[in-house]
């Protein structure tokens, strides 16, 4: 029966193509439009590593002015990030910046260019689950002993050794050789929480190498940096002493347990820090997010996607006020086949499922077509951002916006359609069957 | 065999309340072909409508078969109506998007039953009234008598037990309206009891029995049939 | 014509005008609303930096290797870009307006700091600059070679004086005439006193906020391993210039590369990148609701009009005339999207001020809801007018006709 029902939809739709396409068309902008804007919300407000992310927390720490009501620092200090990495007690964690430096291929055929790198601790690369092609990342120990290794990304090893295994070879970087340890498969979480407050949807560095020589290499930072208090001297040191952010900080933290610990660490150290005189404010500003947390702490979803999704909302009803219209006029003009049906037997269930199934129909051409319209406006959003200014390279369908964008469209035509499909349930046939 | 007693039919609007029918009494036998006939809005319509348990009584009784319709939910008239009841309607009423295959299997298919007993009636059915070979057509491929026919073979290939018709010949020429009758009077013959409302008083004499009506009420409750030429007259006004 | 029967009529289909009025009414909230985000990220986007965006561009130097020495190879290069053809001036800069990235600070009228201070970009330059950027001295002067210092990495202000924008000095000192500004006294982070020598009219911060007029310059020159070049060419030069400063630089020195080499007006471009993107996605949904309204109320028009062919037919044997049944239906619209744009009216103003309190946006200017309900009205009108036309041109004789 209901392949039955399904053809008399499709003989229906042939039956008035104008007012069926105009339906069709109302529902798949309708619908295609929210879904572009549920795909852009969807990938830059989701969860950009589902399986751990409720055991990575991002340690903030506020050294800002007492009394002022601003927000925390998003960064840590030289000091605070150094004295974390010393003595919190996590299983893993990371100090992580990005860089700029010019790196000279060995290649003479190559010319110099210039990289962002990030420096990052040992433990990035199993905090974060960044996948590698070769080799694996260095030893904590490469940390403390500021060894010159690097972890190449995928481009990059194509670009300097054709994509083969480098492991072990060596890159000149800012004037110093580097030992490939690893390299790592195209990896780009979206949004890119490790370090939200520098772009958060540009894509992953080009290399990575231990953080301290960051430091030790004067490397010039690529970032921000916010100096809460004027630096007191000059040179690097007077830099590192001073109460300037630059250096994000994560924590691995599976358990509840392991989280209390660290916070209560947290706590005597922002405690210790405020008998020396930092860390003047409310002490419970020093705390851990995990990645969720800190996605909407930062607001990395843009005003622009929270503002369309409204709007889409609104146009999505306007398209479903025009569907419920245009059913009605489609399912009213049918009362005379209606009547004939419920002479024949039809009885009200029957034609309840008919009209459904009907409506469901226009909703799942609806839908279809709404898919493309989807990519199609994808594409196009794709082409205003441009590649240059942020990575847009995850904009694009995915399996659950495809099935979501069908399974709504169906199910608001028919929701939609009820009102119209009631009255057309409803219709007297006595009324129709004498004239036609 | 079908049974009203007393029944009245009224429609109410906010101001008007138009009696259809008024203590509205008949008995159809089993194999009878009784003609309805009477002026416009005389309640003709009312009564077949009634009678096909498409519309519900206001007052009164109606057994179909010793069943008491009037308590019925919509799902048990339609499965009464779907199995019991055939019709024919003076426009026809094929449905325009389907073939006459597919108008002749839709009351098989509210009976639910399966694929190849449909398939096997339906070309009995188009058999029957001579039109197997268009079984792909649409209905405005044909004309109106062949259109009328297909409505009967849809009205029949249930097997009803009744069936009701509403000026059959109405809107055809009087040669396709003679081969109409023909058709009718030949189901007749085999069993099928026929109430059928008509303009037409040749026909109606012509009949076992008819009923003519008067403002909702039976105006000739006699059970044999009446020739008197001044009651014709008043049926044709 | 009279409207009480053709009020009274619509009553008796209360959910068509319902429909048709709720479409309305979404459809005038999202397109004023959508018009008012564009004009607001048009005027936004239409503020001048104060500076030639026409004729200028910008590059980074980057040296490596051990002979690099950055201070010689930028004076050099300086000498050499301002004596090429096409180059009106060159300077070394630490950031340029518009580009998103730079330097700020805050700045205060007393050494003491704790005392209030005004949030202001910095940027660190040359001597030339001013006239690179092309820039507007209103009061005082600009720096002379000999005002400029080097600054290395990690260090403090070094400089001793400052050009401050107009919009800064005013903030700062709101009580003196812009004249007087000048010779006054200012003070940085580090117990830094630097004096005012001169007031230009305009340089926006390289950032897009609300301190955007707020800059100052000092005369220093960064040395921190990268140099940015700031060129501003004859007019209408741009383009060739820019092939040929990069040709020129290359060629110049072996141990650095340029990168980054940008006009001006492509900084601006990506910049205000999201800005024109939103705008255009508006523009799109402005255009593709009034398409699906206007669709809708054809729809139901050409639905409304089928079901009373007989009516009007009858209408029109009863002496009406065509324009009369074009106006019956005219006046209809009227009325439905009357009572959807009064609706429209308070969705809109709820919707704006639910962007004003959520998202940091300008209060609604008054006349955008009367416009946009005149315009929504003429939507209804225009889209009406056909199937009206069809309806006017309905035969008396249906009335008749049986079928």
């Amino acid at each position: 029966m209901p392949i039955y029902y399904l053809r008399l939809a499709a003989l229906s739709y042939k039956r008035n193509p104008v007012l069926s396409t105009l339906m069709v068309l109302a529902v798949s902008i309708g619908i295609g439009a929210y879904m572009v804007i549920f795909t852009l919300n969807y990938v830059m407000g989701g969860d950009p590593i589902p399986h751990k992310s409720e055991q990575l927390y991002h340690v903030q720490l506020d050294i800002s002015e007492a009394g002022q009501d601003r927000q925390a620092p998003v960064q840590l200090t030289y000091l605070d990030a150094t004295a974390l990495m010393e003595s919190a007690p996590a299983q893993r964690q990371t100090t992580t910046s990005k860089f700029g430096a010019i790196l000279e291929p060995g290649n003479p055929e190559l010319r110099p260019f210039s990289i962002l790198g990030r420096g990052a601790s040992a433990d990035f690369f199993p905090m974060f689950d960044v996948p590698f092609i070769y080799g694996g990342p260095w030893s904590g120990d490469a940390d403390d002993n500021l060894e010159q290794v690097v972890v190449l990304s995928r481009e990059l090893n194509e670009e300097l050794f054709g994509g083969q295994d480098s492991v072990g070879e060596q890159i000149r970087l800012h004037g110093t050789n580097f030992t490939v340890m690893g390299v790592i498969d195209d990896w780009n979480p979206v949004p890119k929480f490790y370090d939200v407050n520098n772009g958060p949807f540009d894509s992953g560095e080009e290399l990575y190498i231990p953080w301290p020589l960051l430091v030790s290499m004067e490397l010039s930072r690529s970032g921000n940096t916010n100096c809460f208090q004027a630096v007191e001297g000059s040179g690097l040191q007077a830099f590192l002493n001073s109460e300037c952010v630059w250096i994000q900080y994560w924590a691995e933290l599976p358990t509840a347990a392991d989280r209390a610990t660290y916070q209560s660490f947290i706590e005597s150290y922002a405690a210790e820090q405020n008998a020396l005189g930092r860390f003047q404010n409310d002490l419970s500003r020093n705390r851990l997010y995990d990645v969720e947390e800190w996605l909407i702490e930062e607001e990395v979803l843009p005003d622009e996607t929270r503002i369309l999704s409204a709007l889409a909302a609104m146009l999505l009803a306007v398209c479903l006020l025009n569907t419920i219209g245009l059913l009605l006029s489609k399912f009213l003009g049918k009362a005379p086949e209606i009547g004939v049906r419920q002479a024949l037997g039809a009885h009200k269930g029957s034609l309840f499922v008919q009209h459904v199934i009907e409506a469901g129909f226009i909703g799942l051409l609806g839908g279809l077509l709404g898919l493309a319209v989807a990519s199609f406006g994808l594409e196009g959003i794709k082409i205003l951002l441009g590649d240059d200014v942020m990575m847009t390279n995850w904009i694009q369908l995915n399996v659950p916006v495809v099935i979501v964008t069908i399974a709504l469209a169906i199910v608001s035509t028919v929701i939609a359609g009820l009102y119209p499909i009631w009255r057309a349930c409803n219709i007297n046939p006595a009324i129709h069957l004498k004239t036609q | 065999m079908l049974k009203m007693i007393d029944v009245s039919k009224v429609f109410r609007t906010e101001l008007v309340e138009t009696h259809a029918l008024t203590d509205f009494s008949l008995t159809v036998g089993e194999g009878e072909f009784v003609t309805i006939t009477g002026p416009s809005g005389c309640g003709k319509t009312t009564f077949l409508n009634i009678a096909g348990l498409l519309e519900t009584l206001s007052s009164g009784q109606y057994l179909l078969d010793g069943v008491d319709v009037s308590t019925l939910s919509d799902y048990q008239r339609a499965k009464l109506r779907n199995q019991k009841i055939g019709f024919i309607f003076q426009s026809f009423n094929l449905m325009p998007d389907l073939n006459l295959f597919d108008n002749i299997d839709v009351p098989l298919r509210y009976r639910g039953m399966k694929g190849a007993e449909r398939r096997e009636r339906i070309e009995q059915a188009l058999e029957a009234v001579g039109l197997a070979a268009r079984k792909k057509h649409v209905p405005s491929q044909l004309s109106g008598g062949q259109q009328q026919r297909v409505a009967i073979a849809r009205a029949l290939v249930g097997e009803p037990r009744f069936l009701l018709a509403d000026e059959p010949t109405g809107n055809l020429d009087s040669n396709t309206a003679q081969g109409v009758m023909e058709l009718l009077n030949e189901i007749n013959d085999k069993g099928t009891t026929i109430i059928m409302v008509t303009h037409d008083e040749q026909l109606a004499q012509r009949s076992q029995r008819n009923i003519h009506i008067l403002d909702g009420r039976i105006a000739n409750p006699v059970l044999t049939p009446l020739k008197t030429p001044g009651e014709s007259t008043a049926a044709m006004a | 014509m009279d409207i009480g029967p053709i009020f009274r009529a619509m009553t008796r289909n209360k959910l068509g005008v319902i429909l048709i009025a709720l479409q309305i009414a979404f459809t005038m909230t999202v397109i004023i609303n959508a018009i008012f985000i564009i004009n607001e990220r048009s005027r936004l986007m239409a503020r001048p930096s104060g500076v030639d965006e026409a004729n200028l561009f910008h590059l980074v130097s980057v040296g490596f290797g051990e002979g690099f020495n950055e201070e010689i190879a930028a004076r050099d290069d300086m000498e050499m870009l301002r004596r090429l053809p096409g180059v009106a001036n060159a300077s070394v800069v630490n950031a340029v307006p518009v580009s998103g990235s730079g330097s700020g600070t805050g700045v205060r009228l007393t050494d003491d700091e704790s005392s209030p201070s005004n949030f202001t970009a910095i940027y660190r330059v040359d001597e030339q600059a001013i006239d690179t950027m092309d820039l507007d001295i209103i009061a005082g002067e600009g720096f002379t070679i000999g005002d400029v210092r080097n600054r290395q990495r990690n260090s403090e202000a070094v400089s001793d004086i400052t050009v401050l924008t107009e919009t800064l000095a005013r903030d700062l000192f709101p009580d003196e005439a812009v004249n007087d500004v000048v010779g006054n006294t200012v003070w940085v982070p580090g117990g830094i006193p630097l004096q005012v020598v001169g007031i230009v009219r305009q340089l926006q911060a390289p950032w897009q906020n609300n301190t955007i007029e707020r800059s100052m310059l000092v005369p220093e020159n960064v040395i921190d391993g990268s140099s940015m070049y700031l060129v501003r060419s004859e007019p209408g030069q741009r383009d060739r210039v820019m092939a040929e400063v990069e040709e020129a630089l290359v060629a110049a020195n072996g141990s650095r590369i340029i990168r980054d080499m940008r006009s001006l007006e492509e900084t601006r471009e990506g910049t205000y990148r999201i800005d024109s993107a939103m705008s255009t996605v508006l523009w799109v949904v402005i255009i593709t609701l009034v398409f699906i309204t206007s669709m809708g109320i054809v729809g139901l028009a050409v639905f409304g009009i089928n079901r009373r062919r007989k009516q009007i037919g009858t209408r029109r044997a009863l002496g009406a005339t065509r324009p009369q049944i074009l106006g019956y239906f005219m006046v209809e619209n009227l009325l439905i999207t009357g009572v959807g744009v009064t609706l429209g009216a308070v969705l809109t103003i709820a919707f704006s001020i639910l962007l004003t309190t959520n998202f940091n946006m300008p209060a609604m200017g008054w006349h955008y809801t009367p416009l946009g309900m005149l315009a929504l009205l003429a939507i209804g009108q225009l889209a009406v007018w056909g199937p009206s036309r069809g309806a006017a041109r309905i035969e008396p004789a249906i009335a008749t006709r049986s079928v």
